[in-house]
């Protein structure tokens, strides 16, 4: 198919015009100029994590300094001379709260999401669209409104104050519907004889899951797991309301975003960056050899 | 649910339908009615009730330290005033009643005087309670009457508040709109490239974005547009503005900065589900539709677009929801300094005012505002509710 695409493509470009040419190289610079949005505040914020210059900034340069990521510490007096990252005890804690309740949000939104993509592929009524509507109306809904919602309402009903609990149960609400809309996915491309073939050869229905369902959803159980994980972690708007008086990392440098900038937000922000690098080019790698 | 059954027994059929319906009932449906009993309920508060629930509390605190006071009263007579009536040879110090005692603030009074006094203050104060326990009673009823099932948590809210609602709206359509706007030719392109490396390339340029936290992206944003900051910089070095004299220009404080940083922030949930569905159209429809002399124009509104349709229905609603929902942006970029938008609103009436039903109604509204956006995209573009999120 893409031989005649291209075929294609090859006997109508001499007919094209200079006109299309020139929309062509209008598109290249449009398309660098978009890039250059999305990138060069990146640049910036890695650029000043590197700086001396305690205010984040690349134009008054003070000198190269890593001071933002490892803290100086005098030797003999204990005495902190430059605050890093060792030395935000908040960062760290709020990192430790992040990853709790980022594993307690894959514990229960995992299960949910497979239920409910179960029930769905498996029902044949008309109240499939008002359940698939009402699963991924978390998705649809603003996320501080999940927050609040989650908040009033563990209050009223169970007396819950808003902590580490009400938030991974708020954020649980719709990654379990990001979850569910993957093992859809997944499920609809089952051959479903083979569990008939099971079921008419004498396995039992626990077996047919566990021995063919189960291992055919296990990708994409790890997928929903890594993503469920990471979108839990990156959460703010709807930690910020569910969260009280506890904190997350991303909680917390919002916090300290309020009350003035610190290169520390930006070494950990190239961390981040790093992170994420790392993780898009395994993915796009990965995506490439899957379609392959 | 029969198909459920035969595949994996009632037991495992069961637990998926149980998990299901939990998942529904309490994570989605019972918070959210929740919050709309909590917007439709008024609570009066113009805080006399509250007084006067204060005052009766003080009444009775001041008893309690009158009773206090007669207990001390009434044992110093029986043990300290009884020795002192017959003073023992033995304690020197011992001074007879009425002879005035060496310090003490009750030195001028005897015990027993005391007593009376105090008596007849707590017998004055005994008197108030009935009068302010009615009076407490009754402006509770009258509190409790005035509250109760209303619209007066929307009615009441201040034109301002209204307004901001209003802009925020606004706002929030017009970062969906740019958003289409600019990611459509980048969607395209990319759905287009044939070179698999130049994809990869494509595509690792807006997933490192994308998957950047947001905070960080918004940090990037505010270091450039502080007083000091990167844009401040340029124009000072351009001659444009000079830093010195303190000419910065305040770009933070302002509207106009939290729409930018909100596009920046959000743009990228325009793209994917563009260029998800634009890669799925067949590349011969548009090469046919150019040898048969479409005008690009023609080819883009005639076969693209209509193919993208409910790719551009996600992003837009994505984009829609995110931006007017976003708490981070505008709390984050020029702190307190520009106008509110409406998610601070819903916040301060949570953490700040203790307004919670106010709050409630207020995040409803939102959440209205949001189903209302989809419905009208949903229908614009002619999309099932099915065919979107996939």
């Amino acid at each position: 198919m893409s031989m005649t695409a291209n075929t294609a493509m090859a006997a109508s470009t001499p007919r094209r015009g200079s006109s299309i040419a020139w929309s062509d190289v209008l598109l290249n610079i449009y398309i660098l100029i978009f890039f250059l949005y999305l990138f060069v505040p990146l640049l910036i914020m890695i650029g000043a994590a590197f700086n001396v210059n305690s205010t984040p900034s690349i134009t008054d340069w003070q000198g190269f300094t890593l001071d933002w990521f490892t803290g100086e510490v005098d030797e003999e007096t204990g005495r902190v001379i430059a605050k890093g990252l060792p030395q935000e005890d908040r960062f760290l804690q709020g990192l430790w709260h992040s990853v709790i309740i980022a594993l307690g949000v894959v514990a229960i939104a995992i299960p949910l999401g497979l239920s409910g993509a179960l029930v769905l592929t498996r029902l044949q009524s008309g109240s499939t669209t008002f359940l698939y509507t009402l699963l991924i109306s978390p998705i649809l809904t603003p996320g501080i409104v999940l927050g609040v919602t989650t908040m009033i309402f563990w209050r009223d009903i169970f007396s819950v104050e808003a902590g580490l609990f009400t938030t991974m149960i708020a954020h649980s609400t719709f990654i379990a519907s990001y979850c569910m809309l993957m093992f859809m996915a997944r499920l609809q491309r089952q051959d479903r004889g083979l569990e008939e073939a099971a079921l008419d050869l004498g396995a039992s229905n626990v077996m047919v899951f566990r021995r063919i369902t189960l291992p055919f959803l296990r990708p994409t159980i790890l997928t929903a797991a890594v993503i469920g994980f990471l979108q839990s972690m990156e959460n703010y708007n709807t930690t910020f309301f569910a969260i009280g008086g506890s904190w997350t990392l991303v909680t917390e440098i919002g916090s300290r975003m309020r009350f003035g900038l610190t290169p520390v937000i930006n070494a950990i922000g190239v961390i981040f960056i790093v992170i994420t690098v790392v993780a898009a080019v395994a993915w796009v790698f990965f995506r490439k050899r899957e379609k392959g | 649910m029969s198909s459920l059954i035969r595949s994996y027994g009632g037991v495992l059929a069961a637990l998926f339908g149980g998990l299901t319906l939990l998942w529904i009932i309490g994570l989605i449906v019972l918070p959210q009615l929740n919050m709309i009993q909590r917007a439709f309920i008024w609570e009066a508060r113009d805080g006399a009730a509250q007084q006067a629930g204060v005052d009766l509390e003080r009444a009775y605190q001041k008893i309690a330290t009158l009773d206090y006071d007669i207990r001390a009263a009434k044992r110093d007579i029986e043990r300290g005033s009884a020795p002192s009536a017959a003073p023992s040879p033995s304690d020197p110090f011992a001074v007879s009643p009425g002879a005035p005692s060496p310090g003490g603030l009750a030195s001028s009074e005897t015990p027993d005087k005391r007593i009376v006094r105090l008596e007849s203050e707590r017998t004055e104060l005994q008197g108030q309670i009935n009068p302010l326990k009615e009076r407490f009673g009754r402006l509770k009823i009258e509190e409790a009457e005035a509250s109760g099932y209303s619209i007066k948590n929307f009615t009441t809210m201040s034109p301002l508040h209204w307004r901001i609602f209003g802009m925020t709206i606004f706002y929030a359509f017009c970062v969906t709109l740019l958003s289409f706007l600019f990611c459509y030719p980048i969607a395209y392109t990319i759905a287009r490239t044939q070179k698999e490396i130049h994809v990869a390339f494509f595509m690792l340029g807006i997933i490192i974005p994308y998957a950047l936290n947001e905070l960080l992206r918004i940090f990037a944003w505010t270091m450039i547009l502080a007083n000091e900051g990167i844009l401040n910089s340029a124009l000072d070095t351009l001659g444009l503005i000079d830093l010195e004299s303190g000419e910065a220009i305040r770009w933070l404080a302002s509207n106009g900065a939290v729409f930018c940083v909100l596009m920046y922030t959000y743009i990228l949930f325009m793209i994917f589900p563009m260029y998800n569905t634009i890669e799925t159209l067949d590349k011969n429809q548009i090469e046919a539709a150019r040898d048969l002399g479409a005008s690009t124009w023609r080819i883009h509104s005639r076969v693209v677009i209509p193919h993208a349709k409910p790719g551009i229905a996600v992003g837009a609603i994505m984009t829609f929801m995110l931006s007017a929902g976003s708490i981070s942006v505008p709390g984050l970029v020029g702190p307190g300094l520009h106008p509110d938008w409406f998610s601070q609103i819903i916040y301060r009436n949570f953490f700040e005012a203790g307004n919670w039903n106010i709050g409630a109604a207020q995040s409803l509204l939102l959440l209205v505002a949001c189903t209302i956006f989809i419905l009208i995209v949903l229908r614009f573009f002619r999309v099932g509710i099915q065919e979107i999120a996939r």
